[in-house]
């Protein structure tokens, strides 16, 4: 097995999905895998595709030099590019970005995201997340969002979110006439998930040595999908190579 | 002969003065977001000051919020996010306040903020916003309403007016008059300065008015403003020509997070003198190497 990072893999998968009609793609606060990926599919495949990484508008066709992935997502190095984001301005577009990406600290069978936290019996609180950012606001217009966990155990699967801060639930946005097109699928560092036609979670593959078993042991509701689901397609060396060398070469990934 | 010309008033303020009647029981917001471009100079002001029962809207925030909840200043906060993203998913600070019941908390997205802000400034009860309909944002806070839109029939958000007394925000440069040219993108500043009564502005440089001439279109201005002159005024938080500064966000997160009083004595440390002290107690090497 190749030696690479979880955060690497994610950036990579998500690099992969990207797709030519993503005009603009935004990445929020602690998500440096969701900036890598952005960046290199617009190096790679998506010369049209705007990034707004950290506090500059990207483009990376033409020989454009390539923002580096900092720790921080408004680092003042990061404003070079094209144009400046402005915070506010992001709200008045509402149809874009087209893209965007979110974790949680719960996600569920439905896709709902719980960013909010988990109250207390008291009415005060058991678990306190930092709070919504614009999960809300992003993830009901954008085209489509990616949603990005960090552990896969029975206390972040979870059958339903104790609160709902994005609502993935594809009924509800049916029923509320959503207009942006909602989850586009699901990482995990045990695998890749999309939802079925009635909208519940499904395997869609299993990154390597990961079991059925180990995943379902994992997840708190029961995961739609086969015995034995597709092993996701691993980095290969051209992409762990251009990752490395001209998207992270400070390898805030690798860590 | 030619007529008298009348001279042009001065905003510029001393740090004490400009904040003399942020009082108990104000309502503040801070303007800057994850760890960029906070007023963290006024901050420490209000904090040294120990101003009680303020309500605070802080969107995207960290040290700001955490410093003024640890020296007692909030009564509510009114916030998208409390965070150091990757040193710290949610703030210390913030997350014991919220478990132990001592501050009133009110979730909101960015997206309301900017909302909420724009029907303070146009004198509006309230905007209409998409995004958050469906979720439990209307338990978390109690102003959000969902209703039924007249024109459509559709279900959205009311976002009700967010009004401030004061708006505390950064900008690299201004001239004496609160014309202010931020050089990063401003965050959400815009805005919360116009829903605001005064705005305090916080920057590195007072620069000459004809400075800020050869640039008209970098301006920015609002009618009460308060310009205060801080360098390096944003630390630990970064400005366009300075990084965030992680050595120190980890001695904050630390002490926060440790037993004992490691938090009152970081409060008391960095919190209880002048800025030119505050600049002091880092020193002009850890400054330096920050500079971009």
């Amino acid at each position: 097995m190749a030696d690479y990072s979880t955060d690497e893999l994610f950036a990579i998968l998500l690099a992969r999905d990207l797709r030519a009609e993503d005009r603009s793609v935004q990445i929020g606060a602690n998500m440096p895998m969701a900036r890598a990926a952005a960046v290199m599919a617009g190096l790679t495949r998506l010369p049209d595709l705007r990034v707004l990484v950290g506090l500059g508008v990207a483009n990376l066709a033409d020989g454009a030099s390539v923002p580096p992935v900092y720790p921080f997502l408004f680092d003042p190095r990061s404003q070079v590019g094209e144009a400046l984001m402005v915070q506010e301005k992001a709200f008045d577009y509402s149809r874009r970005p087209d893209v965007f990406f979110v974790g949680g600290l719960q996600v569920d069978r439905r896709g709902n995201i719980n960013l909010f936290g988990i109250p207390g019996p008291d009415g005060g609180w058991k678990v306190r997340g930092p709070g919504g950012v614009a999960l809300g606001s992003m993830s009901t217009s954008c085209a489509g969002y990616y949603i990005v966990m960090p552990r896969h155990d029975q206390r972040t699967f979870v059958e339903r979110v104790a609160l709902i801060t994005a609502l993935g639930d594809r009924t509800e946005r049916e029923r509320l006439r959503f207009p942006g097109g909602g989850v586009r699928f699901v990482l995990s560092p045990l695998g890749v998930f999309d939802f079925d036609d009635a909208g519940d979670m499904r395997v869609r593959s299993l990154h390597e040595g990961v079991t059925m078993d180990a995943v379902r042991e994992a997840t708190g509701f029961d995961l739609a999908g086969p015995d034995s689901a597709p092993v996701t397609d691993p980095p290969t060396e051209d992409e762990l190579r251009t990752l490395r060398e001209r998207v992270d070469p400070e390898g805030t990934l690798r860590a | 002969m030619s007529a008298a010309t009348a001279e042009r008033t001065s905003a510029v303020a001393e740090l004490e003065a400009a904040l003399a009647d942020v009082g108990d029981g104000a309502t503040i917001g801070i303007g800057g977001a994850v760890t960029a471009a906070h007023p963290m100079a006024l901050v420490r002001e209000l904090a040294r000051r120990k101003v009680r029962g303020l309500t605070v809207l802080a969107p995207v925030a960290g040290l700001d919020v955490e410093l003024l909840i640890a020296a007692g200043c909030v009564e509510k906060l009114v916030s998208c996010y409390v965070g150091y993203e990757v040193m710290a998913g949610v703030g210390p600070v913030f997350r014991a306040a919220a478990r132990a019941g001592t501050i009133k908390i009110e979730d909101i997205d960015e997206g309301h903020c900017v909302a909420g802000l724009r029907a303070a400034a146009q004198r509006l009860p309230f905007m209409p916003w998409r995004g958050g309909v469906g979720t439990d944002i209307t338990s978390l806070n109690e102003g959000i309403e969902t209703f039924t839109d007249p024109v459509a029939g559709e279900e959205l958000l009311a976002i009700p007016a967010m009004p401030l007394d004061f708006a505390l925000v950064y900008a690299e440069i201004s001239d004496a008059y609160g014309n202010a040219q931020p050089q990063g993108t401003g965050n959400m500043d815009l805005a919360l300065g116009s829903a605001a009564e005064t705005v305090i502005l916080q920057v590195d440089r007072v620069v000459p008015n004809e400075v800020i001439r050869r640039a008209p279109e970098r301006t920015w201005y609002w009618q009460d403003t308060r310009v205060v002159r801080a360098p390096f005024g944003t630390h630990p938080y970064s400005c366009a020509t300075m990084v965030a500064d992680i050595e120190h966000l980890q001695e904050f997160l630390d002490a926060a997070g440790g037993e004992g009083d490691g938090l009152d004595a970081y409060v008391q440390r960095y919190a209880s003198a002048d800025h030119d002290s505050y600049l002091e107690q880092i020193g002009i090497r850890r400054i330096a190497s920050l500079l971009v």
